[in-house]
């Protein structure tokens, strides 16, 4: 096993799923699905698969990619879209009013073996507003009917992939390019990271510290200063955001206590507001805090952007605040 | 002389029935402060609807003075986005952030502009930078924005991709594909509302026509017959995909047809042209609140973002793997600036000396705007946390406790 980048993980699972399926499609706008591996091996989808499973290219029609994709699925054949980080809501309403709704609709008539890869941008400086964002996951998740995978890892992207191919509900899957700096091994052969499961990452006594997708990586970041100021946390990535995987976390927090959730989505109304409340439900008198995002845009300028953006240093620092 | 013209390159309003004799030169200038008083064609019609055909027009007609604002206006833009490019490659300033250079295109944003009053609308895209130049874009800001400084057009929140200047009637450059079809028949919307006369320009790609907004802006600008004018530059590529591959419609002015609006192709390669085209387009959304459709032939000489390909001291962006190099020098043969300079100086509007004179004065206006950005001071990290609302911040809840 050797590391490999997020996109080239996720293209294995795709390869898999593709060759195991002889009419599932991709539409896609300009993320031409071909990548180097570490090893100099090159993956390319479109041709292996050719012009019509895969157009090459696409217009800047997000809504055609998402619509047009969930049309295929609603025939019964399997369909991914891939939607370029700044749309990561352009397609809301179809997936709100349509895709989610349809199977309910219905009666149970309607499959909708969809798979929407969303990527995502993240807190980077120097993009500002539409090209910075993070958080939209939590948006979707509240959507009855879609679920909501955020991979922190290549491993986690191509096995969360994977199992989101195989499901036949719709899922979103959220890749923030973040997540590679994280690096894992990854093996070549296909395997399923289970929607609805979370990975505890390390156990702990005096916190439990949960966060996903590239708060997760910030939460990595953070463990040489964690176990400096001798602070022992307990860290969860739910990886899933809907099905919430919470047991894994009120148990950690029946425990610890405590408990910080870290998230690069905004303050109202995003995941970490969720996981807490169903937590505090669930254990009365624990200690609950969040770090995230303001509810700001996001700004260009790395002055404002990096001091809003919850990093290793606050996450420290909230953790020392909460165990103090 | 050439520091009077600087400033003063606006005013469409201003018609002229025929050539005229070049000494009446000071009584355009006069005219032009009078407002939306004379009537007629600046260019006959038989030549504007050449020009609507792809052919040449040149000079005839057309005010001395506004000839040279067209020379100027494109020299900025080109010089503007040509210094930044060197800053970004030397690296010493740190540069980051998104970057769509517009060079080979700035005929389609001068000729335009040249036909528009100052107080009208456009509609800008993430290749907007030499629309905002035209449009009457402050450089000193517009580079300090690049450098995300407090001093900024945006005080350093949005960058490159989203400068805005309202008070100039930029309704903003934008980071996403479709919107400036909306905003521009909204604002002409708005313009009708408030009898204003004004006129609103929406500015996209060839790939910004293959989403619905597109569609939405054009049909209802034709169904609410709005002084609404859609500038598609096609510059042959979405991003680094060939037009033909994203749309079945070859010459993009045809969707005009199925909506019953005014709708012509031009060269987007010859200043005169696109001014021709858009002067009329500018009157018939005057005069009798209809759109029109303007595609601009054109070609970007640099990569879709970025700057793989390019070199210091080099114009234009070589060895991208999507097109051929000898594609490129065909159409830097078809420069806007220097066809227009060689016409300026065989109709002797300036000399070989002026023409080098006024380019040496717009590039250091460039490196002025350059070193007012460097020198600037960089936001104040808790400024984030405003212009959410007006007049209140945000939490900031990154912190606990």
């Amino acid at each position: 096993m050797v590391n490999k980048p997020s996109n080239f993980a996720m293209l294995e699972a795709l390869q898999t799923a593709m060759r195991n399926d002889p009419h599932m499609t991709m539409l896609y706008e300009y993320q031409r699905p071909v990548a180097a591996g570490p090893l100099g091996n090159v993956i390319d989808l479109y041709e292996e698969f050719g012009d019509l499973r895969i157009p090459d290219w696409g217009p800047i029609d997000e809504e055609w990619h998402v619509g047009g994709a969930a049309g295929i699925a609603m025939t019964g054949v399997k369909a991914i879209a891939r939607v370029p980080s700044m749309c990561s809501t352009r397609c809301f309403e179809l997936v709100f009013n349509q895709v989610g709704k349809l199977r309910h609709m219905t009666g149970g008539q309607v499959n909708m073996p969809l798979v929407i890869w969303q990527d995502a941008a993240g807190r980077s400086p120097g993009m500002a507003g539409q090209h910075a964002d993070a958080g939209q996951e939590a948006l979707y998740a509240s959507i009855p009917g879609i679920k909501v995978v955020v991979p922190s890892n290549p491993y986690d992207a191509k096995g969360l992939l994977t199992a989101a191919l195989e499901d036949g509900d719709p899922v979103i899957i959220f890749h923030y390019p973040a997540i590679d700096g994280n690096p894992t091994d990854v093996p070549d052969e296909a395997y399923v990271v289970p929607i609805g499961e979370a990975a505890i990452r390390q156990e702990g006594t005096d916190l439990t510290l949960v966060g996903y997708g590239p708060a997760a990586v910030e939460i990595q970041r953070a463990l040489p200063g964690l176990a400096e100021a001798g602070i022992s946390a307990e860290v969860i990535d739910p990886r899933t955001i809907k099905p919430m995987p919470i047991d894994a976390i009120v148990e950690s927090v029946r425990k610890t206590g405590r408990l910080l959730v870290v998230d690069h989505g905004h303050e109202t109304l995003g995941t970490a507001a969720e996981i807490i409340a169903r937590v505090a439900i669930a254990v009365p008198g624990a200690r609950f805090a969040r770090s995230t995002f303001p509810d700001a845009p996001p700004p260009g300028a790395r002055e404002m952007i990096s001091w809003m953006t919850p990093d290793a240093p606050k996450i420290v620092e909230a953790a020392r605040l909460m165990v103090a | 002389m050439t520091q009077d013209l600087n400033d003063d390159g606006f005013g469409g309003d201003v018609v002229e029935t025929a050539p005229r004799p070049r000494v009446s030169r000071r009584s355009f200038l006069q005219i032009a402060g009078m407002g939306a008083a004379a009537t007629g064609a600046v260019i006959s019609s038989a030549r504007v609807a050449m020009a609507g055909n792809g052919w040449t027009v040149g000079l005839d007609g057309v005010p001395d003075e506004r000839v040279r604002w067209m020379y100027r206006t494109m020299l900025k833009s080109r010089w503007w986005e040509e210094e930044m490019k060197e800053a970004f490659l030397a690296g010493n300033d740190g540069l980051y952030g998104a970057f769509h250079i517009s060079i080979g295109e700035e005929a389609c944003s001068t000729g335009v502009m040249a036909a528009l009053n100052e107080d009208d609308y456009i509609a800008s895209n993430h290749r907007g930078h030499s629309h905002l130049i035209a449009k009457g874009g402050d450089l000193a800001k517009m580079s300090a924005e690049l450098f995300f400084k407090e001093t900024g057009y945006n005080r350093g929140f949005g960058g490159s991709m989203h400068i805005t200047d309202v008070s100039k009637g930029i309704l903003g450059m934008n980071g996403i594909i479709g919107p400036q079809y909306l905003f521009a028949s909204g604002a002409a919307y708005s313009a009708k509302v408030r009898g204003s006369g004004q006129v609103a320009v929406a500015f996209g790609g060839d790939g910004s026509v293959n989403n619905g907004w597109y569609y939405s802006g054009l049909r209802n600008a034709a169904l609410y017959k709005l002084p609404m004018i859609a500038v598609v530059e096609n510059n042959g590529y979405q991003m680094s995909m060939p037009q033909q591959r994203t749309n079945s419609l070859i010459n993009l002015h045809e969707f005009g047809a199925g909506l019953d609006i005014a709708h012509e192709a031009v060269n987007g390669m010859d200043v005169m042209a696109v001014y021709a085209v858009a002067k009329r387009a500018v009157d018939r959304a005057r005069n009798e609140s209809l759109p029109t459709l303007i595609e601009c032939k054109t070609y970007r000489y640099y990569d879709h973002a970025g700057l793989a390909g390019a070199r210091a001291g080099e114009l234009g962006a070589f060895g991208l793997p999507y097109r051929s190099d000898a594609e490129v020098r065909a159409w830097m043969a078809e420069d806007p600036i220097p066809k227009l300079r060689r016409q300026m100086v065989a109709n002797a509007l300036m000399t070989e000396e002026e023409a080098d004179r006024i380019e040496a004065e717009v590039r250091q206006e460039v490196l002025d705007s350059i070193e007012f950005a460097r020198s600037s001071p960089a936001p104040q990290p808790e400024a984030g946390l405003e212009h959410v609302f007006a007049g209140m911040s945000v939490a900031p809840s990154q912190f606990i406790g």
